[in-house]
């Protein structure tokens, strides 16, 4: 009677294998490998892909399966970049200061380095000093700890007030929206102590493996991106196989029925949001380093809005239905958005993509919508139908 | 003889409408009762403050052995505490199996945590089993909730509240929209429910009240106006007077 939960769920191992499959070959190919038919950049852009495929799959648990259509779970992502950037950011900084203080014939004390790298990080706010919310900045483990500790905490104290006060529906997705809004706003400010629109830059600078040239490292970032995907994917998979998907998946259809069969439905609602929350925190680490630079910008509510099409067109309530939406519109997008496609001349008028792709996004998220609700995973389901 | 549940002096106002005006009315323990009543008699209301869907204004809700007040309670407390409640529309979780339905209903303890690391122990699904036969699904448990028949979709939810082992059911129209066998089942279903529990059905239809055989409660205007057997109750000149709409007259 009692099947494993693999047998249960054969679309995991499914997925585990593609990505086991996608991974060894990208790496083979790679340039730091020595083969090169994929270049560096490219790794980088899939790297990058396969953390909006995490929050992606994120987005789907909260809103595919426990029906919360949240539209802020990016400010939740771009906390986890920043909390790894400003370990990133300060390592590398305190190392080129030591370097080029170490030529001097009294050893700098304590103060003067920190001022130096205050200096150095916060020169263009116009500051030398260390905000508060540096305090930890030094040490790896600690922000690493803030990567998932920050977005689970703002997630636990949003959520706790929200589903309390039993905001449900299209109201609790513009507070969502109001959320990130209001934090990309505080940190646009120069004194919010993160360097305002400037955001964090050069996290693509690992301190301690400056040896390493940047091929190896953005292999290394992919591995780990494509390692954190599959064991997300498998812990959603399994928090949502039993009882508990069972009546997450029920509070989406009737939560008031859910209710009265004595379920606290705010705590289940609690538990999925922060829980997202956090892994939203862990691929936006992940993410940043990659990119590079992180900034404000990133987190506006606009990127929360993608990540729902994404889902949407890659079928809600399936969770590698979330990761194909979010491989194929962001890999497509950044096709057309980086000169990819050739323009389209009518004579009187010439298409450009970089400025159409957006209503080309729109209409093929109307069409979806429309004429297949069941995104791009639904076509698995015609596939499976067939053979049986 | 120590009553399950005693609602006393019970009042609510929804925008200057008094929808329960000084309502009492008393549940003994196993017992099978009808609540009748025209339409905006209070009867949906008086269900939502028993299960804490509504707040009244003023009045007690005193619940079991121990005299507990309802009133102080989430809804998901009162159920724990034992009262179950069926909605008039069926709600059953359609995407699910009759299955899974039952097996969230199912008695056992309810927060996250336990949920996230339950195991399917034996005596829930020997439980589930009885359940299903009781309620005539015994070989759709497999079958997804949004396939069975519109009877069907009502026994499951049935089941869903038998599952949860409740001392008190509440029941809202659990005929409506039934064929004459259906309504012969589900009858046979709730009168072997109220030999464990209260079972309290709140219908329209007189004819599935009588078959019920059972003490009958009359509302009117959020108020009890008689109370007593089906043949008593429609003999009152003030249930005729309310059924034929000439209490205003």
């Amino acid at each position: 009677m009692q099947r494993s939960f693999l047998a249960q769920n054969p679309s995991v191992l499914w997925f585990i294998a593609c990505l086991a499959i996608f991974t060894a070959v990208v790496t083979v190919l790679s340039e730091a490998m020595g083969v090169g038919l994929i270049s560096t950049s490219f790794v980088k852009t899939l790297g990058k892909t396969l953390c909006l495929c995490l929050i992606a799959i994120a987005m789907d648990v909260v809103w595919g399966y426990c029906g919360i259509l949240s539209l802020g779970h990016f400010a939740f992502f771009g906390i986890g970049g920043y909390a790894i950037g400003m370990w990133l950011m300060y390592a590398r900084t305190e190392k080129i200061v030591l370097e080029s203080l170490s030529g001097q014939p009294i050893p700098p004390t304590t103060a003067e380095i920190s001022d130096a790298i205050g200096n150095q990080i916060f020169g263009v706010v116009g500051s030398s000093e260390f905000p508060v919310i540096w305090a930890f900045a030094d040490s790896l483990f600690l922000q690493l700890l803030m990567v998932v500790l920050v977005p689970g905490l703002l997630a636990l104290v949003f959520g706790w007030l929200a589903f309390r006060s039993r905001v449900t529906g299209v109201y609790l997705s513009i507070l969502t929206q109001a959320m990130t809004l209001a934090l990309a706003l505080y940190l646009f400010q120069n004194n919010s102590g993160l360097r305002g629109n400037n955001g964090l830059s050069g996290l693509q600078n690992i301190p301690g493996f400056a040896h390493l040239s940047q091929a190896t490292v953005s292999l290394a970032f992919f591995t780990a991106s494509a390692f954190a995907l599959g064991a997300g994917h498998v812990f959603f998979a399994w928090v949502l196989s039993g009882k508990m998907g069972s009546v997450v998946e029920g509070i989406r259809d009737n939560e008031a029925r859910v209710r009265f069969l004595g379920y606290h439905v705010e705590s289940y609602k609690l538990f999925i949001f922060t829980t997202t929350a956090v892994v939203s925190g862990i691929a936006g680490a992940l993410y940043y380093p990659q990119a590079g630079i992180i900034n404000p910008g990133e987190i506006a509510p606009i990127a929360s809005i993608y990540l729902a099409v994404w889902v949407a067109i890659g079928g809600r309530g399936r969770l590698y239905g979330a990761v194909i939406g979010a491989a194929a519109v962001s890999l497509v997008s950044s096709w057309f958005t980086g000169g990819g496609a050739p323009d389209i001349n009518f004579g009187f008028y010439v298409i450009q993509w970089t400025d159409w792709w957006l209503v080309l996004l729109g209409f093929s998220f109307v069409a979806v919508t429309l004429f297949f609700p069941k995104g791009i995973g639904g076509l698995f389901d015609l596939l499976v139908r067939k053979q049986s | 003889m120590s009553m399950l549940l005693e609602v006393s002096g019970v009042s609510v106002t929804f925008d200057g409408f008094r929808a329960i005006n000084n309502l009492s009315i008393n549940f003994a323990p196993a017992e099978l009762r009808a609540i009748i009543g025209p339409n905006g008699a209070g009867k949906t209301t008086f269900m939502d403050i028993v299960t804490g869907k509504t707040k009244p204004d003023e009045g007690r809700v005193i619940w079991g052995d121990k005299n507990i007040s309802l009133l102080g309670l989430s809804e998901s407390e009162i159920v724990m505490e034992g009262i179950g409640r069926k909605f008039q529309k069926p709600t059953v979780f359609e995407a699910q199996t009759v299955r899974q339905n039952l097996a969230m209903a199912v008695r056992a303890p309810r927060g996250p945590f336990a949920v996230l690391m339950h195991k399917k122990a034996r005596r829930n699904a020997a439980r589930i089993e009885a359940v299903a036969e009781q309620i005539g699904l015994s070989d759709s448990l497999t079958r997804i909730a949004g396939q069975l028949s519109h009877g069907q979709k009502q026994w499951l939810e049935i089941g869903m509240l038998l599952a949860q082992e409740p001392r008190l059911m509440l029941v809202d129209e659990p005929a409506a929209g039934m064929t004459p066998e259906e309504r012969e089942k589900t009858t046979e279903i709730l009168k072997e429910a109220a030999k464990t529990c209260a079972v309290v059905v709140v219908e329209h239809d007189m004819e599935f009240v009588r078959r019920l055989n059972c003490k009958v409660t009359v509302l009117h205007e959020g108020a009890v106006i008689a109370e007593g057997s089906l043949d008593h109750v429609t003999a009152n000149q003030t249930v005729i007077d309310v059924y034929l709409g000439r209490s205003h007259a």
